[in-house]
């Protein structure tokens, strides 16, 4: 069933003055539970705004959210208790830390949601563990550490919190290759591990095309397409007319397709165009077109 | 919420009041801000009330900003009149107590109020209508003469600017590091006076961290394009004063002037 659903959802910024900006029009999207969704569009398509309607951060001006068949402004004053619900990690999460060591830090989340405190220390080490932070980090100031170690402490401090669903804003952005990787393996463990929805907002098609279920593509605050990944990449004209690319290895499986190679349409991942193209390699059967 | 703030706001145009120099348009306000001062009856308050509505229709800027833009002075708008009708002595109207109320008292609140609103709006007109870097340019045009006292006038104007520059990205900073952390269960909004205190920790230490992280590489940045503060600097704007200036310094001279003259000629409130 459906478990995320904006019906018709508007938001406007600065009502009202010359500065005001509709950056959504009317966005209707469902989210199965469990699913992983990958959310992409250039700067200024929406996407931040999109997932920020989802846990309460901002408020449609028009139109509403319900999560788990609930309505979430139902009550206002409740708000607080779908952000335990819905987690939300945002673009450079390590610029928010702030305690005196990497433990407190991340049991900000989990104190706020009133569990006891041997809960809370549980729930610490388990999400330590889940992203690799090993023990003695965890009583450091969380300004000694590298850069990655940062953004790991961070993201530990909202699955601390064990949304059910888990939002991320440009996880990856400017970490290395390594370090993406990890963050990648970090948000799919999760996936799997807690049957969590994921929202996964990003700039690189290559984390999207790896991870993601299903793709929503959004461009100048409206709905471009939703659907599963596979099906996405193939419309690279589509794509690259909103000024979005497509990983690079469909790009090269779309030249070699245009050489008269025959390779399916649908590949975007290393691993895939791998397999293909070794099939052909094998059986020696690379068939003009 | 936070970037609703509208106060020193510029809101960019080209309208007549825009194109004016800076430098004139900072000594004209502050001219005006005086001579709201000068007159002590009702015409010539009424003389500036209508330069001041001119002035708004020219700049274009929408009347319900004007009215936003007003209202965090309220407030003091209300202290200063009710001090006003119950310390000026006159005719009694009303008694209670040991507070009395007195026609003059009534009319020197309602002229204070109006003078009060006349500056703040003049002020606000100026923000409005000119851009932060325009506005310490022409500050440090204006202060140059200080130099020969050795006053460091490219250093404060450059100081100004760079402050100037970040508040919108210090409010947007402020507004990120809130979402996040309400995101992650904190409670803002609810609580007594020392709950709310100490909610503000986990979003006053990460702004500090950035705005020390933002200097520094501000710093650096400025350094590798050899900065090296005002000496020898040239500009890429230079001001040019046009007929419309020296219009407005006119309008302005004769405003001041009408001023002097309904107080010799009209009967006083104050």
């Amino acid at each position: 069933m459906a478990f995320i659903e904006t019906k018709n959802c508007t938001v406007r910024y600065s009502p009202g003055t010359p500065f005001e900006k509709e950056a959504l029009s009317a966005v209707s999207v469902t989210v199965e539970e469990g699913e992983f969704v990958g959310v992409i569009g250039h700067t200024g398509s929406g996407k931040s705004s999109f997932v920020q309607l989802l846990n309460g951060l901002l408020k449609p001006d028009d139109g509403v959210v319900l999560i788990d068949g609930k309505n979430i402004w139902e009550n206002p004053k409740d708000i607080r208790f779908v952000r335990f619900q819905v987690g939300m990690v945002f673009q450079y999460p390590e610029h928010q830390l702030f305690e005196e060591t990497v433990y407190k830090d991340i049991a900000f989340g989990p104190t706020n949601m009133g569990l006891s405190a041997e809960e809370v220390n549980e729930r610490v080490l388990h999400a330590a563990q889940l992203v690799g932070l090993p023990q003695e980090l965890l009583e450091k100031t969380p300004f000694e550490l590298s850069g990655g170690e940062k953004r790991r402490a961070a993201i530990a401090g909202v699955l601390a919190m064990e949304p059910r669903v888990l939002i991320l804003d440009e996880p990856t952005a400017g970490l290395d290759p390594q370090g993406r990787e990890m963050i990648l393996e970090v948000i799919g463990a999760y996936h799997r591990k807690k049957k969590a929805t994921v929202l996964l907002v990003s700039h690189s098609m290559e984390d999207v095309a790896r991870v993601a279920d299903r793709v929503l593509v959004l461009n100048h605050g409206e709905v471009a397409m939703f659907e599963p990944t596979n099906m996405i990449f193939s419309r690279v004209q589509e794509l690259e007319s909103i000024g979005l690319t497509v990983p690079a290895i469909t790009k090269i499986c779309k030249g070699l397709r245009e050489k008269g190679i025959a390779l399916p349409d649908n590949i975007y991942t290393v691993e895939q165009a791998h397999a293909v193209l070794l099939s052909l390699l094998k059986g020696g059967d690379v068939r003009a077109v | 919420m936070l970037s609703d703030i509208t106060i020193g706001q510029f809101f960019p145009g080209n309208s007549v009041l825009h194109r004016l120099d800076p430098r004139v348009k900072l000594i004209l306000v502050f001219t005006y801000i005086v001579a709201v001062f000068i007159p002590d009856n009702w015409l010539g308050l009424a003389l500036s009330v209508a330069l001041l509505l001119v002035l708004i229709g020219l700049s274009r800027i929408p009347p319900k900003v004007m009215i936003k833009g007003l209202k965090p002075v309220l407030p003091l708008l209300a202290f200063t009149s009710l001090i006003n009708i119950f310390y000026v002595k006159g005719t009694i109207l009303a008694e209670f107590w040991i507070f009395k109320i007195s026609l003059e008292g009534i009319y020197t609140a309602l002229f204070i109020a109006v003078r009060i609103l006349c500056l703040i709006a003049a002020g606000s007109l100026l923000t409005y209508t000119t851009s932060p870097t325009a506005l310490t340019d022409a500050l440090e045009r204006i202060m140059s003469p200080l130099k020969v006292l050795h006053v460091p006038v490219h250093e404060i104007a450059m100081m100004m600017t760079i402050a100037l520059r970040f508040i919108p990205t210090l409010i947007e900073e402020t507004d990120k590091i809130m979402s996040a952390q309400k995101a992650r269960g904190a409670d803002m909004e609810s609580g007594n006076l020392l709950h709310r205190v100490k909610a503000l920790i986990p979003v006053l230490v990460p702004l500090f961290v950035s705005s020390f992280r933002r200097a520094y590489d501000l710093a650096t940045a400025m350094e590798c394009r050899c900065y090296h503060g005002g000496e020898g600097r040239t500009r890429l704007k230079q001001f040019h004063m046009v007929l419309a200036d020296y219009i407005a310094v006119a309008v302005m001279l004769l405003l001041v002037v009408l001023m002097i003259m309904t107080n010799l000629f009209s009967s006083a409130v104050l």
